[in-house]
């Protein structure tokens, strides 16, 4: 069985959710907006869970729309706040965030728009009184991510709620990476908009939600019918609202004692990896950090290189973010950190999540620095040519 | 344990085929497409496919998933521009005519490739070459002509070693193409009924002289004029990097009878024209010589046929190599054109004794 550690990809299936998903497809679903009784199970089943991801995040339900996922909660926050603060031209964002809160930015700035990207210091860490600085009152949004995906840093968000509303400004803060990891509250953290992501928590990809703490502030991107009190049109997916609503609730019992296991794991390992391995460089601070992430450097290695010798050990880990398709760019979240190329392309991150047990790290303590050893042997960074 | 073979997929019929054929004889395959040339120009929005790559890519992933083994793209672009790409556009700024799939070979597929595969604990790699891989009773390695002479690619491959035949496997040299074709049909691999490739994968355009343009400071090229033999000057051209020898499209000189590039002359940017028979020669020096088996450097003269380029016969010469690793040919008639910084590639019959790097021709009646 490979080991998987790739947790910020996405995470394993909760037993809670597929609990959830095997209730629905043993009642059978119908549309939650059909009057009939079927449509009121639905309707009932898809509410339960609205509540349940809504307390995750100290949210009211009705202030929770479900979306496809994250990228879709972005885009929805981001254009939704924009249409509705119609003569504000500037948004403040940083440089290090998801391609799904960059993308969107630099289709805005291509629309005229003032893009401010506040640079990272060399931890990952954006300094809240630099936003601050950009702040003014031709500011529509701020938009940052409270827990890197790459690094994990967290980010000191919470000073940012008051001044941005006192600038009139709307905050997003995308938490696809914390919730579920880490305590986040919508109020704590005076945001306006969040996004929130099923699959890093357990629940199946193709479900996210975006909590808008006032909807005067908001305007739908998507139409169609009047699903999702008119803010976000189409069918629910009942079947991901049940998984991520289950996934929610027991993520946020279990997140106590789950983060301080995963913690010392995440700890243990690192210690015993930097043992095994000299020069290996953590990226990302030592405290104030998803307790789950290490993104580390391997000195004299292609990433490349290691991440597919360690699958083919059954050892799942990733090089900045998913493509598929194939060769990796080195990460611009770990350029924005001051990082050089070479350096972001001998670095991995390794994700731990609710299902690594103690067994895992000890077997992958073991596995990593053998790769290492032997990728550095075998193709030593001297003969690869420069990038 | 099976054992692991790296196999170099293109999303072409024949590396499909071959890691098919690997997988049936139950190695643990892994698959790996190598991206190679520099980004494409058009953007992203214009490009079928997927995210980051390009569609063959893609075919080779749909094989990898069909024919159920791992599969990776790895990015080998800057190796690829510093050894393969750097040394084309220098070779026709230096007035010869490069191979470039001779180089990607040697410098690519079996250095850095090669040691991808010791980083990935493979024993082998493999490709869709089409050439023959022996093993003598004394366990040395033989490489020979594949089975389908019209697609025999063993000229490309001369730059291999005992040490990397010992690790490379090349699945189809004992097939036809015909038949290549017929098993990917019969696996009903999606790559079954693919075109050939003709061109060299990094100008796919096939405009060598633009792409050297391209990727050169204007004041390396190198213009002048076309000369005859007796140096009376027939016209200008606009650098050295445009001609071959041998050629004889493209001169610009009108009427008269027909011409062909005899000679570059980098230094003083001169393209002597001759007629087709002052363009023969009596053989040629080779430098950069490799050889499959080491052992026969130690022969003094011997008696091969050599390839001077690809698509031409193999011709009866000696051959005579120094310790300083060129070569010297002597053609057993007169020879056609030599055409510096192609490989010259030495046979013996179907197995491939070595070859090395055109530096220049060797004239009639003219002593070394």
């Amino acid at each position: 069985m490979p080991i998987y550690l790739d947790n910020n990809a996405g995470a394993p299936l909760r037993v809670e959710a597929v609990a959830a998903i095997s209730r629905l497809l043993a009642a059978g679903a119908g549309n939650p907006s059909s009057v009939h009784r079927a449509g009121q199970r639905s309707r009932r089943m898809l509410e339960a869970a609205r509540a349940q991801v809504a307390s995750l995040v100290g949210a009211s339900a009705r202030q929770l729309l479900f979306t496809s996922g994250g990228t879709e909660s972005n885009n929805l926050a981001i254009f939704g706040a924009l249409t509705a603060a119609s003569r504000r031209r500037k948004i403040i964002s940083s440089a290090i965030e998801h391609s799904s809160i960059l993308a969107p930015l630099a289709e805005l700035e291509r629309r005229g728009f003032n893009l401010v990207r506040v640079a990272p210091d060399s931890d990952g860490r954006i300094d809240p009184a630099r936003v601050q600085a950009a702040l003014d009152s031709e500011t529509a949004l701020v938009t940052l991510g409270l827990a890197n995906s790459e690094v994990g840093t967290i980010q000191d968000v919470a000073p940012l709620g008051f001044k941005c509303r006192k600038a009139g400004a709307l905050l997003h803060v995308d938490a696809a990476q914390a919730v579920g990891r880490i305590p986040v509250d919508v109020a704590a953290l005076r945001c306006d908009l969040m996004t929130l992501s099923g699959h890093k928590l357990g629940a199946p990809a193709g479900i996210g939600a975006l909590y808008v703490r006032d909807f005067t502030n908001f305007a739908p991107t998507v139409f169609g019918g009047p699903h999702e009190s008119g803010m976000r049109a189409g069918t629910p997916n009942l079947l991901g609202a049940v998984a991520f609503g289950a996934a929610a609730e027991a993520a946020m019992n279990a997140m106590e004692a789950e983060s301080a296991r995963i913690s010392s794991l995440a700890d243990s390992l690192l210690a015993r990896l930097r043992e095994a391995i000299p020069g290996l460089r953590l990226n990302g601070p030592t405290v104030g950090r998803l307790p789950n992430t290490l993104n580390l450097t391997f000195p004299g290695v292609l990433g490349e290189s290691m991440l597919i010798a360690l699958d083919l050990e059954g050892v799942e880990v990733s090089m900045g973010s998913a493509c598929a398709a194939g060769a990796v760019e080195p990460s611009h979240v770990l350029r924005a950190m001051g990082r050089s190329v070479a350096d972001a392309s001998s670095s991995l991150r390794i994700s731990l999540g609710w299902s690594n047990s103690a067994e895992d790290i000890d077997a992958v303590a073991a596995i990593i620095p053998a790769v290492w050893r032997r990728v550095a042997d075998a193709e030593p960074l001297a003969e690869v040519s420069a990038r | 344990m099976k054992p692991r073979v790296l196999v170099a997929m293109s999303g072409g019929v024949d590396s499909s085929v071959a890691a098919a054929l690997l997988r049936e004889q139950d190695y643990d395959v892994v698959g790996v497409a190598m991206r190679l040339a520099p980004e494409p120009t058009t953007p992203i929005v214009k490009r079928r496919g997927t995210c980051c790559s390009h569609d063959d890519f893609e075919d080779a992933r749909r094989v990898a998933e069909q024919m159920d083994f791992p599969f990776y793209v790895i990015d080998l672009r800057a190796d690829f521009a510093a050894r393969v790409v750097d040394n084309f556009v220098s070779e026709y700024l230096g007035g010869r005519t490069p191979n470039p799939c001779v180089m990607c070979n040697r410098e690519i597929k079996f250095d850095r490739l090669r040691s991808r595969a010791r980083a990935l604990k493979a024993d082998y790699i493999a490709t869709g070459h089409y050439a023959r891989i022996e093993q003598g009773a004394d366990g040395r390695f033989h490489l020979l002509r594949a089975a389908d002479d019209t697609k025999d690619q063993s000229y490309f491959l001369f730059t291999l070693g005992q040490d990397e035949l010992s690790r490379t496997i090349f699945p189809l040299g004992a097939m036809t193409k015909t038949e290549v074709r017929a098993r990917a049909r019969a696996l009903g691999l999606a790559t079954a009924d693919k075109p050939e490739s003709q061109e060299i994968c990094f100008v796919p355009d096939r405009d060598y002289a633009s792409f050297v343009e391209r990727r050169s400071d204007p004041a390396q090229l190198r213009p002048g004029s076309i000369v005859d033999t007796d140096g009376k000057r027939l016209a200008d051209h606009a650098g050295v990097h445009r001609f071959t020898v041998g050629q004889r499209r493209g001169l610009g000189i009108p009427g008269g009878e027909r011409l062909y590039v005899r000679e570059i002359r980098p230094e003083s940017g001169e393209i002597v024209a001759g007629r087709r028979e002052d363009l023969e020669s009596a053989g040629l020096v080779a430098n950069q010589v490799s050889l499959v088996d080491d052992s026969i450097a130690t022969c003094g003269q011997l008696s091969v046929e050599v390839k001077i380029r690809y698509r031409h016969r193999a011709l009866p010469a000696t051959m005579r190599v120094d310790s300083a690793r060129r070569a010297e040919i002597r053609f057993a008639s007169s020879g056609p054109a030599v055409t510096p910084g192609q490989a010259c590639v030495f046979y013996r019959g179907d197995e491939v004794l070595g070859g090395g790097f055109i530096e220049r021709a060797i004239a009639r009646e003219q002593a070394i």
